[in-house]
């Protein structure tokens, strides 16, 4: 059973400018006291088309987390433009949350985002080069989707071959990386909010 | 009858496996399938008895949902007392829940509706270790076990007192075991398996009692469950799928010599539940019929495959009533009210039906007095309390005494109404924090929350605490106090109005009566359209679930990538390039490696040590060993842990003699236990090493180093002492090698060689000139400002350093070591400088400096403490956990299950005795230990034994003995206290106590008087 839940997620100053730092309130629930900080991230979807453009914008630790129910405000500077193909720029996108326990993702929020002129006129002639700076952000923040994963809280299992001090490192980091080829690392099970 | 099929239970259209009411009868639990998980759901059941409260939107139906079951949940059931709840599942997993009293409502982030959970039940156990799903648990008359059994052929039986241990494993089942119940007593658990038998064990020894397999010879393993079931009178035990000339039948098999010669016949298809009556039914006298007294019967629910319900009275050849097709899917579980005129009956389908009798249809129900009775005349005193009813004749004499009873009732009152408040204050409860609204914690969240940055650069963020999950919130109400509401939910199922629950129409109405037993009473297929009909109407009540797709994200263009984006919310990242999780995460597990070869290196040492036997020792040596490498670790993990919960109190660290110096023992000297032949004793004595460390307690950190021979002055050799107490350092030097060290939060003591001892004060100071020991040392001890050394000739010092006085002068082990083999596994040395051994035999001795001599404070064998009974005088749950020197030395091994498995076997007047004499045993143990906490802790429990008992002489003793002379004179002997509590204090606590017991009021009145007396002077 996962010993961290997540209650709540407020989306802080939504909708806002486009360049405004995202700002989420998180509340959560420690069943026991966590021997290790939880890893919290802010994901950036720049395009559908390919995780490449992934932004990682900020992940922070958090801890030490006794027992109980705890809150924080987890704030990241907003996505760099330039790294947004410019067709993707105006539209739904998606931001993510995850969080993760000794290198683990137990839990993922998505939630979409909205990126518009509010600018009527903008809107009907959109420059061909977007302006960021006129852009407004949406978060659809009624409407999270809420995956959690199963892991294991005491440690995750061993990573497979034996690592040598020099590639050690690389090794596990692949296999941390790619959970999928853990086995026993699959969804615990998934909730739409729609 | 009346039927009723609330619609708005369900779990949206997944399977309901499970159903069981809570005994107050005011809530009931589901299990079966969520979504992509288990689910278990905590429902209000006044919205079921009553049709006002289910058309009132301020009345809450879902109570609470627990979607923690990775997979689907097969059954849930409350405990007796209904503090918690089991629930087991596909995941092999059982989990107790309990309810969180003083947390407000929460949803699950992220569901669909905007139901909030009402209640709040956390899990509290997760009991592993069934490798296969978990069919059926269940808890043993008095919530003293819980049984689960499951796929993987067995039935395990967990101490329900101390979740996680297992008490039993029962193997012998060949086959999946789908249900399981507890004889009424206690002194038998039957379980039925696919195998075609059904197993009754013992609760005594939990061995294999019979194996009936001949009803089940032609049985086909094709039932999901076999919920069995026995009633409660403890004379019958029916089985779930039996067959009788091919025909399926539910076995009822006799305790008398597990005969079989009956069973309940009638379904189409295979019985997959059995549900006896929790009450005992007497028939209803008429008026003008004979006043012939009838013999009290049972009654039982029968659910099957074929999708019908049978109920069945044993005074009955024929069923009292047969409901087809109320179900499209087989029946899961069945659920009686605990007034035995209501049932839940669960489908595959996903939903539940109500069932509500008349006492006319039934019976009388026996009350408890009668039902324990009846038990009693079959199997012997089950329960020595003196019940409140058999009170309620006593005349009340005193008006103090009045008063403390109307007090207590109140109090009662107050608990209960104060539980049902909170669910509608939990909101503005949960809502402040510290005086603080959680608006105003939120508004100003950002710029107050701690962000620190770590070694590596990034940033950590403090989390701000807004609730402490509350870890034991029992009332202080007495065990014998409880009381079992029952009557208010009989009381609501009497009063609601008929109008909502359908009366069925069955053929003859009259066959419900006890005087026509040869009509067939069959009730018709109308069931169900009505059934229908009921549904369609509270569609309209029930929320209509938003159907609202974001409509912010209309733009059609989009409309692909969307799905995109759909895997992007489940799937979880690849590496994301520069993400910094990867590099943390690698070095985590290069750390984790490290240490893992740390503890393989430990690991023969460990072997070594195997004479002792305590976790707490490995412990140690792991951690004074790898003190030195991972200090850092070790003060942050302090720091972290101070914050979560209080830590215990460290000063009592037992220690085990294999164990306690770091230096490797001479080993050579066969002595890694302490052999000891007859004539003189010859302890093993640590040999000088290069250097060590020695953690002396972790809150606040303090550790010792010791480095032998570091440096030379003028050709002589010196030994480093360094200690290190939360980052503030010391060090000394020595003429001699440093054989061992000893520390407390107080003092510092080193032994050298040439049996030299020497002692500091917390900072560094010498406190006294070397003490020269009459022969080596073995074993150095601290606790406060006590030094405890034990020399190679097994003789024990104890000096108290502060006050430089000796507490106990060279004592010999002789007279507890000598004419056997045995060797000490333990000591310890308590914070009143009292030495205790424990030996390898399991006996543990005190040295008493009072009366210079050895006592045997505790004994593993010792038949008394496995006997003894006094669970009913226990307060609630939690405080019978009390630590101190008593409790470190006994070990905290519940015997309770023992207990509790002798609860039924000996006659009343031996467990009694023997139960008198193990707490009076642990009272004068706790009191030469000089431990006040546990003195107290045992009084108590001893007083509570002899008010439950009524054992008055011993009382009146106690209570003299803790008044003292009410006028002062000279010649008195009294003292005012004992082992530092003052006894008029503790009078005062035993007074409520006593109060309890009318038959005690006399002596409630003089005690309360004396004492108003002497506060009056």
């Amino acid at each position: 059973m996962a010993k961290v839940s997540v209650l709540n997620v407020a989306v802080l100053e939504n909708p806002s400018p486009f360049h405004s730092p995202f700002r989420f309130e998180i509340s959560f629930e420690c069943s026991e006291a966590l021997a290790d900080d939880l890893q919290w991230k802010i994901i950036y979807v720049g395009s559908a088309e390919s995780e490449e453009f992934d932004q990682v914008l900020d992940s922070v630790l958090v801890g030490p987390v006794p027992a109980g129910r705890h809150m924080f405000v987890f704030q990241a500077d907003a996505p760099n433009p330039a790294l947004i193909p410019e067709s993707d720029a105006v539209g739904v996108t998606v931001v993510l949350l995850t969080c993760t326990y000794l290198g683990q993702e137990f839990l993922r929020v998505g939630y979409y985002v909205n990126n518009e002129y509010p600018d009527p006129e903008l809107r009907e002639n959109p420059p061909p080069k977007p302006d960021f700076s006129q852009l407004q952000r949406n978060i659809l923040a009624s409407s999270p989707r809420v995956t959690r994963f199963h892991i294991s809280w005491d440690g995750p299992p061993e990573p497979q071959g034996s690592p040598e001090p020099a590639l050690g490192c690389a090794a596990a980091a692949k296999g941390l990386g790619l959970p999928g080829y853990v086995p026993g690392l699959l969804a615990e099970n998934s909730m739409d909010c729609l | 009858m009346k039927l009723l099929k609330p619609t708005w239970v369900n779990h949206n259209g997944k399977p309901i496996f499970s159903v069981d009411i809570h005994p107050d009868g005011t809530k009931f639990a589901t299990g079966g399938q969520g979504q992509d998980s288990g689910k278990v759901v905590i429902w209000n059941m006044s919205p079921v008895l009553q049709e006002d409260d289910e058309k009132d939107e301020n009345i809450p139906k879902m109570l609470c949902q627990m979607d923690n079951h990775l997979a689907c949940v097969n059954c849930v059931r409350w405990s007796n007392s209904g503090m918690y709840l089991a629930s087991g599942g596909d995941d092999k997993l059982i989990m107790v829940w309990k309810r969180a009293t003083y947390i407000g409502p929460s949803t699950v982030f992220g569901s669909s509706g905007k139901l909030a959970n009402v209640e709040q039940w956390r899990c509290v156990s997760i009991l592993r270790s069934h490798s296969g799903d978990v069919m059926d648990v269940a808890w043993s008359p008095h919530d003293a076990w819980l049984a689960s059994c499951s796929v993987d052929n067995t039935v395990v039986i967990w101490n329900a007192v101390k979740f996680p241990e297992i008490l039993a494993t029962l193997r012998g089942h060949s086959g999946l075991v789908k249900g399981l119940t507890w004889d009424p007593v206690g002194k038998y658990i039957a379980s039925q398996a696919d195998d075609r038998s059904l197993k009754v064990w013992r609760t005594l020894d939990w061995q294999l009692e019979t194996s009936i397999t001949k009803p089940f010879d032609e049985c086909g393993g094709t039932t999901h469950v076999l919920r069995l079931s026995w009633s409660p009178d403890g004379h019958y035990l029916v089985s779930a799928h039996a067959m009788n000339n091919s025909g399926p039948t539910a076995q009822i098999i006799e305790r008398e010599g597990w005969k079989t010669n009956m069973d309940f016949v009638g379904h189409r298809k295979a019985v997959t539940v059995v549900k006896f009556n929790p009450k005992i039914f007497k028939k209803k006298q008429k008026n003008g019929s004979s006043a012939k007294p009838s013999c009290p019967y049972c009654c039982c629910a029968v659910g099957s495959k074929d999708r019908s319900l049978s109920v069945w009275l044993t005074c009955l050849k024929r069923p009292l009533v047969v409901i087809h097709e109320l179900f499209d899917k087989s029946i899961m579980d069945i659920s009686w009210t605990l007034n035995g005129l209501g049932i839940l009956v669960c489908s595959m389908d996903g939903s539940v039906a109500f069932l509500d009798f008349s006492q006319d249809e039934l019976g009388d129900p026996l009350s408890d007095e009668e039902k324990s009775r009846i038990h009693q005349s079959t199997y012997g005193k089950s329960l020595a309390i003196m019940t409140e009813a058999q009170l309620s004749t006593a005349v009340i004499e005193n008006p103090e005494m009045l008063k403390y009873q109307r007090r207590q009732q109140q109090q009662q009152m107050d608990q209960k109404s104060v539980s049902s408040r909170e669910t509608g204050s939990a909101t503005s409860m949960a809502g402040v924090v510290n005086g603080e609204s959680l608006e105003d914690i939120r508004k100003n969240l950002l710029k107050k929350q701690v962000e620190t940055r770590t070694a590596d650069g990034r940033r950590r963020i403090t989390p701000l605490c807004i609730a402490q999950l509350d870890t034991g919130d029992f009332s202080t109400a007495f065990f014998n106090s409880i009381p079992l509401s029952g009557s208010l939910a009989g009381t609501m199922l009497s009063s609601h109005s008929s109008s909502q629950l359908l009366p069925v129409d069955s053929n003859t109405p009259n066959s419900f009566g006890p005087s026509k037993p040869s009509t067939e009473p069959v009730a018709t297929a109308s069931t169900r359209p009505v059934g229908d009909s009921v549904s369609k109407d509270s569609v309209n009540a029930t929320s209509t679930p938003a159907a609202s797709s974001p409509a912010v994200l209309t733009t059609p263009s989009k409309i692909e990538p969307m799905k995109a984006f759909d895997s992007r919310f489940t799937e979880r990242s690849k590496a994301t390039p520069g993400a910094p999780a990867l590099t943390s995460a690698t070095a985590a597990s290069v750390e984790r490696l490290k240490e893992q070869n740390l503890v393989k290196e430990l690991r023969p040492r460990d072997l070594l040590d195997s004479s002792s036997d305590s976790d707490e020792k490995i412990h140690v040596t792991k951690s004074s060993s790898l003190s030195k490498r991972k200090l850092e670790l070790e003060v942050e993990t302090v720091e972290k842990k101070k914050k979560g919960r209080p830590r215990k109190d460290s000063r009592l660290m037992s220690v085990s003699l294999s164990v306690q110096s770091p230096a490797a023992l001479t080993t050579e000297k066969d002595a890694v236990c302490l052999s000891v032949p007859a004539p003189t004793l010859k302890l093993p004595i640590p040999g000088p090493q290069r250097a060590f460390t020695l953690q002396v307690s972790s809150d606040p950190s303090m550790y010792i180093e010791v480095e032998n021979e570091v440096m030379t002055v003028g050709g002589v050799k010196l030994s480093r002492l360094k200690c290190n107490r939360e980052g503030k350092e010391w060090e000394t030097v020595l003429t001699s090698r440093i054989l061992t060290a000893a520390g407390s939060c107080d003092v510092i003591c080193v032994a050298c060689e040439k049996r030299m001892l020497s002692v500091f004060s917390a900072c560094g100071r010498r406190l006294l000139p070397p003490i020269l020991l009459p022969s080596p040392i073995s074993t150095l001890h601290c606790t406060g400002s006590y030094v405890m050394a034990l020399t190679a000739a097994a003789t024990l010092s104890v000096w108290d350093v502060h006050r430089q006085m000796v507490v106990v002068k060279e004592e010999s082990l002789h007279s507890i070591l000598a004419g056997s083999d045995m060797t000490v596994s333990q000591i310890l040395l308590t914070q009143h400088g009292i030495p205790v051994m424990n030996l390898s035999d399991g006996k543990a001795y005190c040295f008493s400096p009072s009366l210079s001599t050895w006592n045997l404070v505790s004994d593993k064998q010792d038949s008394l403490a496995q006997c003894a009974d006094f669970r009913s005088s226990l307060p609630p749950q939690d405080a019978m956990l009390c630590s101190g020197p008593l409790a470190i030395v006994q070990g905290r091994a519940s015997t309770s299950g023992r207990q509790a498995a002798r609860l039924f076997s000996v006659p009343h007047v031996v467990q009694q005795e023997t139960t008198l004499a193990f707490l009076e045993n642990q009272v004068a143990a706790a009191l030469t230990l000089q431990s006040s906490h546990e003195y107290r802790h045992w009084l108590l429990l001893y007083a509570r034994y002899l008010v439950n008992e009524g054992f008055e002489y011993r009382l009146r003793e106690i209570c003299n003995d803790l008044l003292g002379p009410v006028h002062y004179s000279t010649g008195s002997q009294w003292e005012s206290t004992v082992v530092g509590l003052r006894k008029r204090e503790l009078l005062k606590e035993l007074l409520p106590v006593i109060g309890q017991n009318l038959r005690f009021q006399r002596l409630f009145t003089e005690c309360q008087e004396q004492l108003d007396i002497l506060r009056d002077k």
